[in-house]
């Protein structure tokens, strides 16, 4: 608890500082100006059986592994891999389970996206075609458990000493490399969009960092776009379905701006240290519970672990999206100082609502549950606010 | 068993007619291939009798049978299991005869269905035996593949070796269940334990054995995801290969300035492959547990034990690679059966949380011989791999299991 108290008061100043104006106040924003009734019907429809099924979907992940917790110690005998092995067995299963309950959610899910032309997958595809990726999860997986039970049973319930920073360094290792990891990555083809990249790049003094597309368009309609790597790995990566003339020109200028934000404010590395913050108490209780099992160096802890890591990721939801949140408002405030094109902002929330059926103003407890982003009639408002600050200022 | 091999053979071969087998087998094949298409005429007719009266006729069920042990007869030769140019005639007395019991009640929901059941035993004896099997042809199954290796050997020393002819004997006895069950002589599925086939095969003394101890049970979870379970074992043993492999090139030229595997680079490449066996026993269902990482001798049900080194005769040891190759050959055909019986284990294992005996005895085998296959080309020792169906069982009770399971 001291450690904790004395990195977060460390570090609190430096990751709650935004170039958001700190009393700005954003004019009220009705989204019937924006949008048609039916529109908001329609998305309100969409994303609220998306959330239930993401409830039910977690809920039976929590019983599944609380299942699991009570009786996942019988799997000991199914291994003849001595004590970290076991835990490294124990572990993937708890992955398997976690990957079979979701399955019937993850259906439905897939159902309703292309139900409403949001998802082009097909069954099969969705089912099998990312084996890959889960013997890839499993293998992480096997990597965590192989640190934490060797430190486990070296430091016994002082693990996490070195277990957190070495783990947060394996993190820190697959953000640097994770953008060698996108298939299907190319150049922007538009030389006009490539000219905008750079001059955004030039204006945000982030020259060296390229735009690269990601090809999505065979999967899913949905547009998106995201800032990654560290260093010299850093990227802006756009889904081709953002450039597929649904937005125009100065919306997707408005996307680049954005994201060139995130590595201007340094949200990467702003995000690890929120990891630091979050990941200790979730260690303390892990080593807590799992000691009832005879502790962390025990393969026998490692369902119960599972299950601990699970249900704080889950109460920590709401205070993670509420930092994300705060992150993506000052990449949105970024942006509109880099374009100086608030209508730019608008248009491109208005259409990133329709093309992907986001509610633009969804209730309370769906904001705090669900919203990572600033809910489009906030991000609107934003753009008006900055307007506004920009007349004033005149 | 209703329809079963038995085996008269003294190994030694006509240099000659071994030769020109495949030419003087034509007309025997001409033949086999008339008679085959008469004998699926008779075993559609087989079929709506058995439906009907739950029993094949006594005609039907002779005149099949008749067929079958010809066709064993004439694969034999061609495969050399066997010396005597065989009579057309399918008549018993023959050196690799097939003794087929009288006909017997059947079940009618078996009988209806036979071929869809029939499938996986036709794909099976098509892997085991080649030629004539159903699924790739000649070249890929392990008894083609031994007969092909067999014929070089039988040219030079006029004699077959045993476990070439115990191989393709144990492929015909396979084959000819499966096609007994395909054409209605019996509603009792195939048996695929070498054990079960040849009974009185053993393997002789060897610097590399397997032993299996293992009591069948399978956890259905643990199965389920049995290949994405394996994946940080399949990385580690890439890279511990790795490390292996510059460690084998060392022990070349050690082994052959030395005329002995040095201690230190034989326990450390007995060490890799002992973990490599583990890997693949759990991996290909031979085994149930999730095994460990270090190989430790011992720590697995299914285990290798390696003998220390011996002297090598230097000149088998500077063309290794070369004089493996056909013990690699038959490896790769070998590893196709193991494929597809861990691929038969995986569905039955689902439905009924153990392996069948059978299965998991094959399974063994193919691991056996590409245990020693491969602990000859890493220059473990310089004894050839056994080629026969020899089963590396553990000493101690017997698992018992009824042989009808499929």
């Amino acid at each position: 608890m001291v450690v904790l108290g004395a990195l977060a008061a460390a570090t609190l100043p430096y990751l709650l500082r935004s170039n958001v104006p700190s009393g700005l106040q954003l004019p009220h924003v009705d989204s019937g100006t924006y949008f048609s009734d039916t529109q908001l019907d329609r998305a309100r429809d969409y994303e609220r059986f998306l959330e239930l099924d993401w409830i039910l979907s977690q809920v039976a992940l929590v019983v599944v592994l609380a299942l699991y917790a009570a009786r996942g110690e019988r799997f000991v005998r199914e291994s003849a891999a001595g004590r970290i092995g076991t835990g490294m067995l124990l572990g993937m299963i708890g992955l398997a389970l976690v990957w079979l309950s979701k399955l019937p959610f993850g259906l439905a899910q897939l159902w309703w996206e292309r139900r409403h032309h949001v998802s082009k997958q097909s069954y099969v595809d969705w089912a099998f075609g990312n084996w890959f990726g889960l013997g890839a999860e499993f293998l992480f997986a096997c990597g965590v458990i192989l640190i934490v039970m060797t430190l486990a049973g070296l430091l016994r319930d002082r693990w996490w000493l070195a277990g957190v920073p070495a783990l947060l360094g394996v993190g820190l290792l697959f953000a640097f490399v994770q953008p060698f990891l996108l298939p299907d990555l190319h150049r922007l083809r538009s030389p006009a969009l490539a000219a905008d990249a750079k001059r955004l790049a030039r204006e945000e003094g982030l020259e060296q960092i390229p735009v690269r597309v990601e090809e999505v368009h065979k999967f899913t309609t949905a547009p998106n776009a995201e800032a990654v790597g560290l260093g010299s790995s850093r990227r802006v990566i756009l889904w081709d379905t953002l450039l597929d003339r649904r937005f125009k020109r100065k919306q997707v200028d408005a996307v680049i701006a954005h994201e060139f934000g995130h590595h201007r404010r340094h949200h990467i590395w702003k995000g690890f240290l929120w990891s630091v913050l979050f990941a200790i108490p979730v260690a303390f209780a892990v080593t807590e519970v799992a000691r009832r099992r005879g502790g962390l160096q025990d393969p026998r802890a490692v369902p119960v672990a599972l299950l601990v890591i699970t249900v704080a990721s889950l109460l920590l939801l709401p205070l993670q999206n509420t930092v994300t949140r705060r992150y993506e408002r000052e990449a949105d405030w970024v942006a509109l100082q880099t374009t100086r094109d608030p209508a730019a902002m608008r248009s491109l929330m208005r259409t990133l609502a329709i093309t992907s059926r986001a509610d633009p103003n969804p209730p309370a407890w769906s904001y705090v549950l669900f919203q990572d982003h600033p809910t489009i009639v906030q991000r609107i408002a934003l753009a008006d606010a900055w307007q506004q600050s920009r007349a004033a200022a005149r | 068993m209703p329809i079963r091999l038995t085996i008269d053979d003294d190994l030694q071969r006509s240099r000659l007619t071994v030769f020109f087998r495949l030419l003087l087998a034509i007309p025997h094949l001409v033949w086999l291939s008339l008679w085959g298409s008469l004998a699926i005429l008779v075993a559609i007719a087989s079929w709506i009798a058995t439906l009907i009266s739950g029993r094949s006729p006594d005609m039907f069920h002779s005149f099949i049978g008749s067929y079958l042990r010809y066709s064993t007869h004439v694969l034999a030769y061609l495969f050399l299991a066997a010396n005597p140019f065989p009579g057309f005639t399918g008549r018993p007395g023959y050196p690799v005869d097939l003794v087929i019991e009288p006909p017997r009640p059947q079940n009618r929901w078996v009988t209806g269905f036979r071929i869809v059941l029939a499938l996986p035993a036709l794909i099976l004896s098509g892997l085991l035996l080649g030629g004539g099997g159903s699924y790739q042809g000649a070249q890929t199954g392990a008894g083609a593949t031994a007969a092909f290796l067999g014929w070089f050997v039988c040219l030079a020393r006029a004699r077959m070796p045993a476990g070439f002819r115990n191989l393709i004997a144990y492929g015909l006895a396979y084959s000819a269940q499966a096609g007994g069950y395909l054409l209605l002589l019996t509603d009792r599925y195939p048996n695929a334990d070498p054990v079960q086939h040849l009974p009185s095969e053993s393997e002789p003394p060897h610097p590399v054995r397997l032993t299996v101890d293992d009591d069948l049970r399978r956890s259905r979870l643990i199965v389920f995801f049995r290949l994405l379970l394996a994946v940080p074992h399949f990385v580690w043993l890439l890279l511990w290969g790795i490390v292996v492999f510059v460690v084998v090139i060392a022990n070349w030229f050690a082994t052959l300035f030395a005329g002995r595997s040095p201690a230190s680079l034989h326990g450390f490449i007995a060490r890799y492959s002992r973990y490599a066996v583990h890997v693949y026993a759990f991996v290909f269902l031979i085994a149930n547990p999730f095994p460990g990482f270090t190989g430790r001798p011992g720590s697995y049900p299914v285990d290798v034990h390696f003998e220390p080194p011996e002297r090598q005769n230097r000149w088998l040891t500077g063309f290794r690679l070369f004089v493996a190759l056909p013990a690699l050959l038959l490896a790769g055909a070998l590893a196709t059966v193991l494929y597809v019986v861990a691929l038969f284990s995986w569905f039955v294992v689902l439905s009924r949380g153990r392996v069948p005996l059978q299965l998991r005895n094959l399974g063994a085998y193919c691991l056996r011989y590409s245990t020693q296959a491969n602990a000859y080309v890493m220059l473990l020792h310089d004894r050839y791999p056994y080629t026969g169906p020899a089963v590396p069982l553990a000493p101690g009770p017997a698992v018992a299991e009824p042989d009808h399971a499929a």
